[in-house]
């Protein structure tokens, strides 16, 4: 899609919508100005976060003779309302769009937005994908709607010199011996506390519900019929205990906010669950001082995933063909070897997991950690878990649900009683 | 107060503007044209283009909030007033209102009141003003959503320098997020401090308005500042001061930017437990980030009634203050 | 509602000197007054100071204690990322800030000048009612409507397009409204009586006799509506893309880092929106200023 040069003068302006008030149902809609006169053709794909495609893009561009052009909202919750309501009205998306985890079963609902992969030869693909990963991927109809394109895995990023100064090992295969399941990461979390180092053991529960849940595996939330499960689910409610338990030990500092962010600055607090798209977060805000500091060791609980996304193609893109192909170039084991080594997400492909490039790697940043190998473990061995449509809002209502209950302003039963009703709610 | 056709008519008959008939009739034909239909073109442009941007889009929400209607799924049936059942049911669209209330109370009347006094003060002084004047609007010059940020950092609860100056004074952090009256009072701080001045200085243009010899023979009887304050400025100031109630009322009943930006984690959700969240901001939740459009549009339709009652009210209540004879 | 307030039928204004000694007999000068001036002063700034000193600083300067409060040395640096950022568009998002404030303040100023007067000065039947119909046109919350003017931006085929930051705008009920109270209280109606007589048309009226009057008003609600949609922010997000965004929308997108603000950029992404509106209060409200003041003198 092509620019539109910043000469709108307030007359032409004016004068348009003296037509559209004059002409009103005659005026059609302009179609977005992409430049196929001369055959030549030109992509659009929308991007959240970093996603690590400019290089590619480039090849891309290169080998394929078409132009694209990424679009990109950093903020994914900014994103996904955008992403919502250019696939509602039909128009305005990209040819090729990025989809989160927590939002594709949402997205898939749509019976008749997204092009069908498999009528692009997606099927062949399978194999280079994490099985758990592809039926992620594919609408409960059988139509391939997303390709993936990377993880998180899971991980618990700790500090180690908070660690030490606790007295507690600070070398990560020993850390990951402390607490092969969540019981022990609360008892190693009471020592620390004991050790009384000024920082807290954690900087907030909320995200080992997500965790503990996904872990378990399943339908947490919802049933792939959209019913809400949260109650029927005994692992969801198991999950719930086990991570209010922990509320003692957290700073209460609720995740995403500017306070959290601050703390990891101000080093206030010594483990933090981390997939790997979390260490690049960690890096930016801790900054040079924080280099060294922090490391990755395994979660309790065993292999998991948090996050991750998808690439797909809506019907309303005028180029599906070259999209499908964009989408199926970059979702591929050598793409995603080539955001890996732009921006560090973790493959998705088996293949790629196991390449020298991921397993070999280490981040300097934490201790030289080989954060390869180590989330590319968890992601290979886990229980795959269904997310349905209304997923963001239950995280939400949960999220809401456990802050107050860290921050005191509601016990553990009335918490849960408003996150079920909220995400009631929201299921509609 | 238009003068009646007739003067000019025979004004320009007097003036020896043609004598025939004809041109006669013509020039009355476009004088009386001018004034009854002069009134109407000069409203319409306004009229029109409210219809179409203002008034349509308010019709079909009403359309939609009569149907259960998913932002993705589209249409799915006409429920009659289901939704609106619902929400007078819903504890949660009570709890917003609430809120939006409590805020607004918070807000907007120390807010007028401050601002009448600060323009009284700007209105003494000479020395000054103009610089003062400006300080005054460079909150309202400032991008909302920068100044959201600037103050949710200002009043978070461990970095917050608002709760380090607390401490200063031996005070424990507040949490200003997780009671209903601190995350009142923090997101009222950061309306007042925009609209203050901005209210000030439309006072101050008022108060100006105000003929000089009428405080001059005041004063000469012997009436204190205060008395002429009350029984002179406010009075005259009466259309302003209904001026900016209705307009403050209406801007606070739809407040969002400021509460959202406050919020942590985007949701929309005013809190942990919606402490702080205003009748607009559940909207939004319910619309766009529940998809359940019909109920937000229903919503959306009572917050609009809601205000132009409350707007009503205020017009009442300004009414009784005496107004310049 | 109207004041009997004497004016001059002399339009155009002339230029008093300031009446200093005239006024000292009535205007006190207590140092409390002018303590309570300074205050409020210190408290409107201090926000949009502090603002700045982390525009000058790095994003961790904002939690520091004690807090910084003196300028820093990255604002260079902070200016170069702010205008290299690929995703924000900041320069192309001040420009079209620019255009589509500049159309609407002088739309609404046009416009709002001609209804409001009508609905003050001009008898006609149903003008009450029309009154009253744009006072509850001012009570429909923009948000209200926020997704059938979606829909109708889509229809149009505006969205993405400058348009549509634009073209909804060019009223407003409170615009309408606040002319209407300048009009009932600041024109004359022997002044339109005069011009009837001379046997001006009523749009001749308006330019000639009435327009005159109403600058001071017309100044204040253009500055006003500047402002405003300057610092639109939700509909720009709803309705434009990152690539064709306003101001607002830019700095909104200035995040290195999906998950965390940076605010040392986003502040000098602010910085660099708010000064633009510095510079026109700087140029216009001394104008403002000058006519406010000469309405006090000629009583």
């Amino acid at each position: 899609m092509t620019k539109r040069s910043p000469t709108t003068r307030p007359r032409r302006a004016l004068r348009a919508a003296a037509a559209a008030l004059g002409g009103g149902a005659l005026l059609l809609a302009t179609a977005c100005g992409g430049g196929g006169g001369d055959g030549e053709v030109t992509l659009t794909i929308d991007t959240f976060g970093v996603m690590g495609y400019e290089a590619l893009i480039e090849r891309f561009e290169e080998e394929h003779g078409i132009q694209v052009e990424e679009r990109n909202i950093t903020d994914v919750a900014d994103y996904t309302p955008q992403l919502q309501q250019n696939i509602a009205s039909g128009s305005g998306a990209g040819d090729v769009v990025a989809i989160e985890e927590a939002n594709i079963a949402q997205f898939m609902l749509q019976q008749d937005a997204f092009v069908d992969l498999a009528e692009h030869g997606a099927a062949d693909l399978e194999g280079d994908f994490l099985d758990w990963k592809w039926d992620q991927g594919v609408a409960p109809d059988g139509r391939i709607v997303g390709l993936g394109t990377d993880i998180g895995g899971l991980g618990m990023c700790y500090d180690t010199e908070l660690f030490g100064e606790a007295g507690l090992p600070t070398d990560r295969e020993e850390v990951g011996e402390l607490w092969p399941t969540w019981d022990d990461y609360a008892a190693t979390g009471e020592e620390f506390t004991e050790a009384d180092t000024g920082a807290a053991f954690m900087s907030t529960v909320q995200p080992l519900f997500r965790v503990v849940t996904a872990q378990a595996g399943g339908e947490p939330f919802q049933n792939t019929e959209g019913e809400l499960v949260i109650e029927d689910t005994p692992t969801t409610r198991e999950a719930y205990d086990t991570v209010t338990s922990m509320t003692g030990l957290s700073a209460a500092l609720p995740i995403w906010s500017d306070e959290w962010n601050a703390a990891i600055q101000d080093n206030a607090f010594a483990t933090m669950p981390c997939p790997a798209w979390m260490l690049g977060h960690i890096e930016n805000t801790a900054g040079e001082a924080g280099e060294g500091r922090w490391d990755v060791a395994a979660v309790p609980g065993g292999g998991g995933n948090w996050g991750g996304s998808f690439l797909a193609v809506p019907t309303q893109s005028e180029h599906p063909e070259e999209a499908a192909e964009l989408a199926k170039f970059l979702t591929s084991p050598e793409g995603q070897l080539g955001a890996w080594e732009e921006a560090n997400t973790l493959p998705s492909s088996p293949e790629a997991l196991e390449s020298p490039e991921v397993t070999e790697f280490t981040r300097p940043y934490f201790n030289d950690a080989p954060v390869g190998a180590i989330f590319g473990a968890t992601a290979m061995e886990l229980e795959p878990v269904y997310y349905g449509p209304d997923t963001q809002a239950v995280d939400d209502a949960f999220r809401a649900g456990l802050e107050s209950v860290e921050q005191g302003q509601a016990t553990a039963d009335e918490a849960w009683e408003t996150a079920v009703a909220e995400s009631e709610r929201a299921a509609g | 107060m238009t003068a009646p056709t007739r003067a000019p008519r025979d004004a320009r008959r007097g003036a020896g503007h043609g004598t025939g008939r004809g041109p006669d009739r013509a020039a009355r034909l476009r004088a009386t044209l001018d004034t009854k239909a002069a009134p109407y073109a000069f409203i319409t442009p306004f009229f029109l283009l409210f219809g179409v941007f203002g008034l349509f889009p308010l019709l079909y929400t009403v359309w939609v909030s009569l149907h259960d209607w998913s932002l993705i799924g589209g249409n799915e049936g006409f429920v009659g007033l289901d939704n609106y059942a619902v929400l007078l049911g819903d504890a949660k669209f009570w709890n917003a209102l609430l809120n939006t209330l409590g805020i607004f109370a918070i807000a907007v009347v120390p807010q007028l009141l401050a601002a009448l006094l600060l323009a009284d003060a700007l209105n003494r002084i000479v020395r000054g003003r103009g610089l003062l004047q400006i300080t005054l609007i460079i909150p309202y010059v400032t991008s909302i959503a920068a100044m959201a940020i600037v103050f949710s950092t200002l009043f978070g609860t461990e970095y917050g320098m608002i709760n380090q100056v607390l401490g200063l004074f031996g005070i424990d952090p507040v949490n200003w997020r997780g009671g209903r009256l601190s995350s009142w009072t923090a997101i009222a701080v950061m309306v007042d401090w925009r609209w203050t001045g901005y209210n000030t200085l439309i006072y101050l243009a008022a108060m100006q308005a105000v003929p000089k010899d009428l405080y001059e023979a005041a004063a000469l009887d012997g009436a204190s500042a205060l008395r002429r304050f009350w029984q002179i400025t406010i009075p005259m100031m009466r259309p302003t001061i209904l001026f900016t109630v209705i307009i403050s009322t209406i801007g606070q009943m739809q407040l969002f930017t400021e509460p959202a930006v406050f919020d942590t984690g985007g949701a929309m959700a005013g809190g942990n437990q919606g402490q702080f969240q205003t009748v607009m901001m559940l909207v939004f939740q319910e619309a766009f980030r529940y998809g359940n459009y019909g109920y937000g549009a229903a919503v959306s339709w009572v917050l609009f009634l809601v205000i132009v009652v409350l707007g009503l009210i205020n017009v009442l209540l300004t009414g009784r203050i005496k107004g310049a004879t | 509602m109207t004041i009997t307030a004497d004016r001059p039928a002399e339009a155009p204004a002339r230029r008093r000197p300031r009446p200093v000694r005239r006024g000292a007999r009535l205007r006190e000068r207590a140092p409390l007054t002018y303590a309570a001036l300074l205050l409020t002063a210190v408290l409107s700034i201090f926000p949009l100071w502090w603002m700045l000193v982390i525009a000058t600083r790095t994003t961790d300067a904002v939690a520091r204690f004690p807090p910084a409060l003196l300028p820093g040395g990255e604002f260079g640096a902070n200016t170069e990322r702010l205008f290299g950022n690929a995703s924000a568009h900041f320069t192309l998002g001040l420009w079209n800030s620019f255009v589509a404030s500049a159309t609407v303040a002088a739309s609404v100023v046009l416009f709002c000048s001609l209804a409001g007067f009508a609905l003050a000065k001009l008898k006609f039947p149903g003008r009450n009612g029309f009154t009253v119909a744009v006072v509850v046109t001012m009570a429909v919350p923009v948000q209200v409507g926020i997704i059938p003017l979606l829909v109708l931006m889509q229809w149009l085929g505006w969205r993405g397009e400058l348009q549509a930051v634009i073209v909804p705008f060019l009223v407003s009920g409170f615009g309408v409204f606040m002319m209407r109270q300048y009009a009932a209280q600041g024109v004359p109606d022997e002044l339109l009586e005069a011009a009837r007589i001379d046997g001006c048309s009523t749009l001749r009226t308006f330019w000639s006799v009435v327009l005159p009057v109403l600058r001071p008003a017309m100044v204040v609600l253009g500055l006003l509506t500047f402002m405003q949609t300057w610092n639109e922010f939700i509909w720009a997000i709803a309705v434009l893309t990152p690539d064709n965004p306003t101001v607002q929308f830019s700095i909104n997108q200035l995040n290195e880092s999906a998950y965390a603000r940076d605010f040392s950029l986003m502040f000098t992404g602010a910085a660099y929106a708010t000064l633009p509106l510095l510079i026109l209060f700087a140029i216009f409200g001394r104008r403002l200023v000058g006519r406010i003041m000469e309405g006090a003198v000629k009583a």
